[in-house]
């Protein structure tokens, strides 16, 4: 009997509270809320949390002096003469309607002034309508389906480059191997998940390999969290295709990349859209199994020359969550900074002025490849780059463009038997 | 005693279709767009439930494949909406009949396996539905239909700035099969579901067609499941496989109904109205920190109810009741022992 | 045709797996009429035990699907006793309502003790050793745990169809009451047959770190195919459970490969409506 009562007490105090703490305005102080929304449990709960890790690192980089950081915002404190941002996490579990929900909720009950995710584009994508609905700014680091930016909003932004630039990118270097290695690569094999990330990227990517003249020979969706993937490997072999775009996230790259070591099969030369080939972690359990295959890649530790900068902010990215950046995670921070160089700039926090700014300038930013980042309607970050990269002895190499690359390509990908 | 106990019910349940239609004037709800969201989740699970509870409750078939006939009315919608341009309603209104007809179709072989067979079978359909609508080229397959700025409106059934009328189009679907269910409830076909449900060999020597009984009840059950689905589109403005043709969407189903309690009409309302504002007030407070922390706790919670009364809520409810009657009596007696 | 060999000897492979996962649940399932919705996470806890042993004292799955399993067997036990017991006088359903809380519990324990990092033992004692019979590439890995599951649901069909304590588990099974009257302790044998239940689930957690990568979401699709195993295979058999897991494992890999990867749990699925429309009670279901 207790029991009940005490449950329903409980349940109606909870129930209490809530509405009361959610009407409740908060403290009027100098803060600016920014609300991060990203997928911190489920199936993509390991990116949620690493790009939640990096808009927290970019914001201890703004809010506090960090004079060893040579990024913009890093040596003074806060924002607009000592304004401080305030975060606050939601988790969007991978679920659209959630995604959904949790914007709103973000900025009708929190009063966040902007969101900074999803990580999914399909989370993304409702999330982002939430805040062009209400005509507030939403700073999308990571996602990467092209879509997203053709849809014409005004308050949306975007820093990664979009699968389709991805997927032109790596017909560029099929073309140039040809070109000048005599790689005589012909046919292109595409195996990604069967989810919007993994189609989106297929599509894109069998787009451009038909612009480029490529013949697509083999197409494999698969179910993401598979038991096994023989069936997969087994066809891609069946086929034979001389290049393979993959687009296969965490624990689904790994077990691809070692079934095709079981299978003894490896293309000729594998490409990779921003997947488990980039995170480091995973690059490090498959040890040699990982080499030779390559991928577009925004950033990795090994491009510290290239982007000098990022060393002292990874240094406090790593205090917090273990590993350095990945081409994903760093793209909510540059989000972060980005925004806040606006805010700035503008010299308030209405909304229009500081879009306007958002497009008018070319923007500094020593996280991002080129260490430039400018709008285009739309929202898309057009200097967005990412450079081909091939692991080799564990190190993400930088091979194409020619112009930035170290190494050179090993050509074709060492077969397993002379591992 | 029973005309007494139904004037009572009904007198119950005309005050909570007040009560929930002055809901939106309670200033802290009408202040707070978060709060709307979860009475109209309450109000839309409540629903689903109900739906469920017509086939899974009162005819005791457990079907994990309400997903389906949800999804397939979310595409009805959402493919009017985002393929035809057109309002969503005739996509609602042949999405559910196509709803229909699929379980129908696919109940039919599947009633001739009894209890977990069964229950295992519409898993398997559900998967079978989701992989194929996942490649389905025709309704965008693994990406989704994205709603485009329509006009605002009931013609439209969408809203962008308010929750409010969403909130009465859930209260409209509540009511709408809150009552088919209270009719039924007390009709010969309620009896006869019922009858289904304790004992089918017995039903059918009784004159009862049992395969006709368990078809209608679950053709009915998936046309109101399917309205359900299509709201959930109208109110998310997006549908992909996943989000409503999956087997987490069949567990809401079920989950919700037995943890108010199967087979009774107030029982899915009690489960929404408990499990609802647990799930998404956990993830408001604690899902920030991304340690699994809300949804720990909200799995606990569920294992605690039931394993406190196995019968959910409703059974809490009635053991409660039993305990005052009881306590009345035993303190109505003369003190004996002094 | 070594193509076609070689993709169903893959399939086989997999389906022994599935086969020693199943065969726990439908003991669990056959005996007790509970549908466990943990048991893929079961699976995973069982999987990080040996992935722990692994990375941190050096211990090769081959030896750590001891701990594995004693582990998932004192997991089933508790779980017995906290939770399952109680529910049992309740209605059918509402073990199964517990059951899935219960591995919302788990799931995300693994998520906050664990962080959602993907884990993989490296430099196994058989990390990426294959034998080759004619043409066809066996990868060691796989064939041992696939000898191990063999034997492990052969014991548990010894210990069920031989053994004093089986018959009193087959007794239980078919008339709860009458057992008891026989005097029997059924709260026993459901505390043991959920034990057991564990122990064969934790074996096979123990060994797939060596070829798959452990992270919280890892059990579900493995639980859901143990589901469709054990009721294609009928209720409480174990013969039935491997069965309906070698074919479950065939016909995936051969679908995967002949008709297309995006389709294989579609077959499989598809196969199991075929099975019970034609067998309502499943291959081997009384």
């Amino acid at each position: 009997m207790n029991f009940i009562k005490k449950i329903s007490i409980i349940i109606l105090t909870t129930l209490l509270v809530f509405t009361l703490v959610n009407g409740a305005a908060f403290a009027q102080e100098k803060i600016i809320k920014i609300g991060t929304l990203f997928p911190l449990t489920g199936s993509c709960a390991l990116a949620g949390s690493r790009c939640k890790a990096a808009v927290e690192t970019a914001v201890e980089v703004i809010n506090n002096s960090h004079p060893e950081c040579d990024v913009p915002l890093a040596a003074q404190e806060g924002l607009l003469g000592g304004y401080k941002i305030v975060l606050v996490h939601a988790d969007h579990q991978g679920k659209p309607d959630i995604a959904k929900a949790e914007a709103e909720r973000l900025f009708d009950q929190e009063g966040v002034y902007t969101i900074v995710g999803c990580y999914n584009s399909a989370c993304t994508n409702p999330a982002s309508m939430v805040a062009e609905r209400q005509e507030k700014i939403f700073m999308c680091g990571c996602s990467s389906s092209a879509a997203l930016t053709e849809r014409g909003l005004q308050y949306f932004f975007r820093m990664a480059p979009t699968d389709k630039t991805e997927s032109i990118e790596f017909c560029d270097v099929i073309e140039w191997m040809n070109g000048t290695k005599g790689a005589n690569l012909k046919t292109i094999g595409i195996i990604y998940e069967n989810t919007e990330f993994g189609k989106h990227a297929a599509d894109e990517g069998k787009l451009a390999a038909a612009e480029a003249g490529f013949e697509v020979v083999v197409d494999v969706p698969f179910s993401p969290g598979a038991t096994n993937m023989n069936s997969e490997v087994q066809t891609l072999k069946a086929k034979n295709p001389d290049v393979v775009f993959g687009a296969c996230l965490g624990g689904d790259y790994t077990l691809w990349v070692r079934t095709m070591k079981q299978m003894d099969w490896l293309p000729k030369m594998c490409l990779n859209y921003c997947t488990g080939y980039q995170d480091p972690v995973i690059t490090e359990q498959l040890g040699d199994d990982a080499n030779y295959f390559m991928g577009g890649t925004g950033y990795a530790p090994e491009f510290a020359e290239l982007m000098p900068a990022v060393a002292a902010v990874e240094k406090i990215y790593q205090e917090k969550i273990g590993v350095p950046f990945d081409s994903d995670s760093i793209q909510e921070a540059v989000a972060t900074f980005i925004l806040a160089q606006a805010i700035e700039k503008a010299g308030t926090l209405n909304y229009d002025t500081v879009r306007d700014t958002l497009y008018a300038n070319e923007w500094n930013s020593p996280l991002s490849m080129g260490g430039k980042v400018a709008f285009v309607s739309g929202g898309q970050n057009a200097k967005a780059m990412s450079m081909i990269t091939q692991l080799q002895g564990g190190e993400y190499k930088r091979v194409f463009p020619t112009e930035l690359s170290t190494d050179e390509v090993i050509f074709p990908m060492i077969p397993w038997s002379k591992r | 005693m029973i005309k007494e106990n139904t004037k009572k019910q009904d007198l119950l349940w005309y005050v909570l279709i007040v009560v929930l239609l002055l809901v939106p004037f309670i200033p802290q709800v009408a202040a707070n767009s978060f709060t709307q969201h979860v009475f109209i989740l309450i109000l839309l699970y409540a629903s689903m439930s109900q739906a469920w509870n017509i086939i899974g409750g009162y005819c005791g078939q457990v079907s994990f494949g309400h997903s389906v006939f949800f999804g397939i009315g979310a595409y009805g919608a959402g493919m009017a909406v985002v393929k035809f341009g057109i309002t969503p309603w005739p996509g609602i209104i042949i999405g559910s009949l196509l709803a229909m007809v699929v379980a129908v179709l696919i109940s039919y072989p599947c009633f001739k396996l009894k209890g977990h067979y069964f229950a295992i079978a519409t898993f398997a359909i559900v998967e079978i539905f989701n992989r194929l609508f996942m490649v389905w080229y025709w309704v965008n397959g693994a990406l989704g239909l994205d709603y485009p700025m329509v006009k605002t409106g009931w013609t439209n059934f969408v809203w962008y700035r308010t929750k409010i009328p969403y909130y009465y189009g859930a209260l409209i679907l509540f009511t709408t099969i809150f009552s088919i269910v209270r009719f039924i409830e007390r009709n010969r076909f309620g009896y006869y579901l019922r009858a289904v449900r304790e004992d089918q060999e017995t039903a059918e020597a009784t004159g009862i067609n049992s395969t006709f009984i368990k078809l209608s009840a679950m053709a009915l059950s998936a046309f109101l499941a399917s309205f359900c689905g299509a709201f959930f589109v109208q109110y998310n403005f997006r549908v992909d496989p996943p989000m409503v043709m999956s087997l987490q969407v069949s567990m809401v189903f079920v989950l919700v109904t037995i943890l108010g309690g199967a087979g009774t009409l107030f029982g899915p309302l009690l489960g929404a109205l408990i499990l609802i504002p647990l799930q998404e007030y956990t993830r408001v407070l604690w899902g920030g920190l991304g340690r699994g922390t809300d949804l720990m706790l909200f799995g606990f919670l569920i294992v605690l109810i039931m394993v406190r009364q196995p019968k959910g809520i409703m059974g809490l409810i009635n053991e409660y009741l039993n305990y005052r009657k009881t306590r009345k009596i035993i303190s109505a007696q003369p003190e004996i022992n002094s | 045709m070594t193509m076609f060999f070689q993709v169903a000897i893959d399939g086989l492979l997999t389906g022994m797996v599935y086969a020693l996962v199943a065969s726990g649940l439908s003991l669990i399932w056959g005996v007790m009429d509970v549908l466990n919705f943990a048991h893929g996470e079961f699976l995973m806890l069982g999987m990080y035990v040996s992935y722990w042993l692994g990375f941190l004292i050096n211990f090769d799955p081959l030896i750590s699907w001891i701990a594995s399993g004693v582990f998932c067997f004192l997991l089933g036990i508790l779980t017995y006793k906290l939770i399952i017991h109680h529910c049992l006088l309740g209605p059918p359903l509402s073990a199964l309502l517990a059951t899935f809380g219960l591995s919302m519990i788990l799931k995300n324990f693994a998520l906050n003790r664990f962080s959602p990092n993907y884990r993989l033992l490296t430099g196994t004692l058989l990390d990426g050793k294959r034998t080759l019979i004619g043409n066809i590439v066996l990868p060691m890995p796989q064939l041992i745990t696939s000898i191990f599951a063999l034997v492990v649901v052969f014991i548990i069909y010894y210990v069920i169809k031989r053994t004093r304590l089986g018959w009193a588990i087959q007794a239980t099974a078919m008339d709860k009451e009458a057992a008891e009257l026989m005097g029997i302790n059924t709260e026993r044998i459901f505390l043991l047959v959920f034990g057991l239940g564990g122990l064969c689930v934790g074996v096979a957690g123990g060994l797939l770190p060596s070829y798959l990568a452990v992270h919280p979401e890892v059990g579900g699709l493995f639980g859901l195919i143990a589901f469709v195993c054990v009721a294609m295979g009928g209720f409480g058999s174990i013969p039935g459970a491997l069965l309906a897991a070698l074919l479950i494992g065939l016909v995936e890999a051969l679908g995967g490969f002949y008709i297309a990867p995006v389709f294989k749990y579609v077959v499989v699925f598809g196969l199991y409506l075929l099975v019970v429309m034609l067998k309502p009670k499943g291959l081997f279901g009384w």
